[in-house]
């Protein structure tokens, strides 16, 4: 395990977006089987999916050939975990809708030491390494203090290495809901109006209860210098109609700064530390130590440039859970293998939706059996 | 293409669709032998080469012809129905005459359901007003040109209305209920719970063929034996593959009496080659992600359950063979995933059965059994008994359920005593 953990640090050190798709394809390929082997040393079920699979790993000459998992499978309670109950040190949940089990991801020391690194390294590829002021767009009990953090908590929580400061904005009122404390939101537009400040919240939360209302009065905090990252779903902008140009015109006319700092990241407990930023071409990129693979419904092949499909991510990150080689329920486009205009290598990607749910079809969709007898 | 199926976007033109076959209906009359000198045209022009691969065309061919029909019609309706006539029986005589105007909601997965529905009114006398899924209009609509081919006196085009309509709409769905004296309705849970709740006439008779699965079993014998493996392999094949396996018909389980000292290993081999084969002669043309995601998520949770589960698939998502152990059917996956249970006892698994199940194929050496397992069947709610192979070959009684009977009234003449 010791070597296996000296060999995921080691592409951890590579500068994220360096390696062209032909060198990358090796050592990521070496590694996830040897990720995929140790996996199998520690689950009998996870040997039992990985020994079933039409291809026997080892022999397996692209990383697109082994086992993944389709990302639900994660959504157990207990965590499908890697390590002894008490390696666990804390369990991610996702956001998931009412009524149904969020994913639940158990982090030990290690993969959540990585997890901090590989956001750090990506995050500062986009962001610069300075410390900044950073404004979050959101209640601080989003970031609690347990053995459990949602989605939003991981993703505030894993831009603090770039604040000097920490400020939240928002305040829950007695029903739960979201309210935005204006004052504060102002205090700190203020002070720090000519410097360089980092903005973080969900996408929705920073639409529904910032941007929107701060267009409708015409105010501009005038911030020239920030820094606006986001994520989190587009459905229910959608179904205001929001796209995402007209999303980063109205937080660029907010903040009082250009389109291009606003920056929407793709990212996913499931797949945790790695993010995915949309460079200054509009495009999501895989660092180093993850990819993306846009596979076709039809035959579950890697699709190429210009084609659509399911998305699949990987990463080396992982040893604490079998998050290696995740099957999402994502559409994404494949813009290009390599090349991008932004000068970052490998794989080009634009997230462009859900896989739209489809119940069963048919007379023999039982939802619900008969109760006999 | 033809004209018969009609987009239609306000209640009127339902309503005033629905007038027009009523007034056929008083104006006009067939006896079931005339319609079936139409079907078995059709039956003849849908044997060419643009339609006879369509999926489900070889099962609406059998149906439509004669020496199927026939018997079906003399049994249902009495001897001397096939010309129309009224059965004497003592002093009684008995005649079917059709309830009127009947609506068919088919389900939008088997592409030869709305005209099954349809041929069973039409031979109780009655016209017939289909909603056609907007997903089968294109398909519908070559198989009826054949029949407008075939039908050169209109005997039976000019008693149906064929209807396509956004099933979201509820004005549409109520003025359709609304105008017919008896329904069809066919589908999943949702679609017939919404259906049946419409504002039908007090009067109309409803016949309701809801969601439910089907499952195959086979004795030690039927599967350990070498020169019949192949062949049943095949034909289980075959039964998945129809409909792709979204049928109410379809397998979806096959339990598999074992043996101590015999392994089910050659057999599974078997059914995967069946299902390699059955795959390059009907591959997939299209998929939804929805289907690619559920089949991932099938394969996975199956081997994720129980270490000692084991699978057969492609990288593809053309098919998925589980193999467990156990009685308790998994829910449908649909989409060509047969899971295969090996029990000890086929009495007691096929006893745990209930009334979800509709159809049960069957492969069992000695007959004397396969009596015994079909009564057992029969007494837990299945309604179909087959060999496999034939578990979508469409007749009555379908769902318990006698097809063409049930939308005719069989008026009873009492003649006084001289």
């Amino acid at each position: 395990m010791n070597a296996l953990e000296s060999r995921i640090d080691a592409l951890l050190a590579v500068p994220p977006y360096s390696l062209s798709p032909q060198d990358k394809e090796q050592v990521f390929l070496a590694l996830l089987k040897d990720e995929l082997d140790y996996g199998c040393t520690r689950s009998a079920v996870y040997r039992n999916y990985v020994r079933h699979w039409p291809i026997d790993p080892r022999a397996a000459p692209r990383f697109a050939d082994l086992p993944y998992l389709p990302v639900s499978l994660l959504k157990a309670d207990p965590p499908f975990a890697l390590v002894d109950p008490h390696d666990i040190k804390k369990t991610l949940t996702s956001s998931s809708t009412t009524g149904q089990m969020p994913s639940r991801i158990a982090l030990d020391s290690p993969t959540s030491r990585r997890m901090s690194k590989a956001v750090i390294a990506i995050a500062q590829d986009f962001l610069g390494q300075q410390r900044r002021p950073y404004l979050v767009v959101d209640v601080p009990s989003s970031v609690a203090q347990g053995p459990e953090m949602g989605a939003r908590g991981a993703a505030i929580q894993g831009l603090m290495p770039f604040a000097s400061q920490l400020t939240y904005c928002m305040n829950s009122d007695g029903d739960g809901s979201l309210v935005l404390d204006r004052d504060k939101l102002v205090m700190f537009a203020k002070a720090h109006r000519d410097s360089p400040v980092l903005v973080y919240g969900f996408t929705y939360i920073l639409w529904q209860y910032l941007v929107k209302s701060l267009l409708a009065e015409s105010i501009s905090l005038e911030m020239p210098k920030v820094h606006v990252l986001h994520s989190g779903g587009w459905k229910r902008l959608h179904d205001e109609a929001v796209d995402k140009p007209s999303f980063n015109r109205g937080v660029a006319q907010v903040f009082g700064c250009s389109t291009e700092r606003v920056i929407d990241f793709y990212g996913m407990v499931e797949n945790v530390g790695v993010i995915y930023p949309d460079c200054a071409e509009g495009n999501k990129h895989v660092p180093a130590f993850a990819d993306v693979i846009v596979r076709d419904p039809l035959t579950l092949e890697p699709v190429g440039e210009g084609k659509r499909g399911m998305v699949q991510v990987c990463s080396v990150l992982p040893t604490s859970f079998p998050g290696h080689l995740l099957l999402t329920e994502d559409v994404a486009e494949i813009v290009a293998l390599d090349g991008c205009r932004c000068g970052r290598r490998g794989t080009a990607f634009r997230f462009v939706g859900r896989v739209p749910r489809s119940e069963m079809r048919g007379c023999s969709n039982i939802i619900r059996r008969r109760e006999l007898g | 293409m033809t004209e018969l199926i009609r987009n239609v976007d306000s209640p009127d033109d339902i309503t005033a669709a629905a007038a027009e076959l009523r007034r056929i209906l008083g104006t006009t009359s067939t006896t079931p032998n005339q319609i079936l000198d139409v079907f078995e045209a059709w039956c003849s022009a849908l044997g060419a080469s643009d339609t006879a691969d369509l999926p489900g065309v070889p099962f609406l061919r059998l149906w439509l012809r004669r020496n199927t029909l026939e018997p079906i019609i003399t049994k249902e309706l009495g001897v001397g129905a096939l010309d129309g006539a009224w059965v004497e029986d003592g002093r009684t005589r008995l005649k079917a005459h059709p309830v009127g105007v009947v609506g068919h909601w088919p389900a939008g997965n088997i592409e030869i359901q709305p005209l099954l529905s349809m041929t069973c009114a039409l031979l109780g006398g009655n016209t017939c007003l289909v909603r056609i899924p907007k997903e089968l209009r294109h398909i519908t609509s070559r198989l009826i040109d054949k029949l407008v081919e075939s039908d050169r006196t209109s005997t039976v085009t000019c008693r149906i209305r064929l209807l396509t309509f956004d099933h979201a709409r509820p004005d549409l769905q109520r003025a359709m209920a609304q105008s017919v004296d008896g329904a069809m309705i066919w589908g999943g849970e949702e679609a017939v719970s919404e259906i049946r709740s419409l504002p039908f006439p007090p009067w109309a008779r409803l016949a309701v063929f809801g969601p439910r699965i089907s499952v195959a079993a086979m004795d030690v014998m039927s599967w350990s034996d070498p020169a019949n493996r192949e062949a049943l392999c095949r034909r289980i094949a075959r039964d998945v593959w129809q409909f792709d396996q979204q049928a109410c018909t379809s397998p979806q389980v096959l339990f598999l009496e074992t043996k101590r000292g015999k392994s089910t290993g050659d057999f599974v081999q078997a059914l995967r080659s069946a299902f390699e084969a059955e795959n390059r002669a009907h591959p997939r043309e299209s998929i939804e992600g929805a289907l690619t995601s559920a089949i991932c998520q099938a394969r996975a949770a199956w081997l994720l359950q129980d270490e000692t589960n084991s699978a057969v698939f492609p990288t593809a998502p053309d098919w998925t063979i589980l193999v467990g152990h156990g009685s308790a059917i998994p829910q449908p996956t649909q989409g060509r995933t047969l899971t295969v249970l090996e029990v000890e006892d086929l009495y007691e698994a096929l006893a745990r059965l209930d009334g979800n199940v509709q159809t049960l194929g069957l492969a069992i050496a000695d007959p004397e059994q396969e009596i015994a397992i079909a009564s057992l069947a029969a007494s837990h709610g299945i309604d179909r008994i087959v060999p496999l192979g034939r578990m979508h070959v469409f007749g009555p009684p379908w769902d318990g359920v006698d097809l063409i009977r049930i939308m005719v009234r069989m008026v009873r003449h009492l003649r006084p005593v001289e």
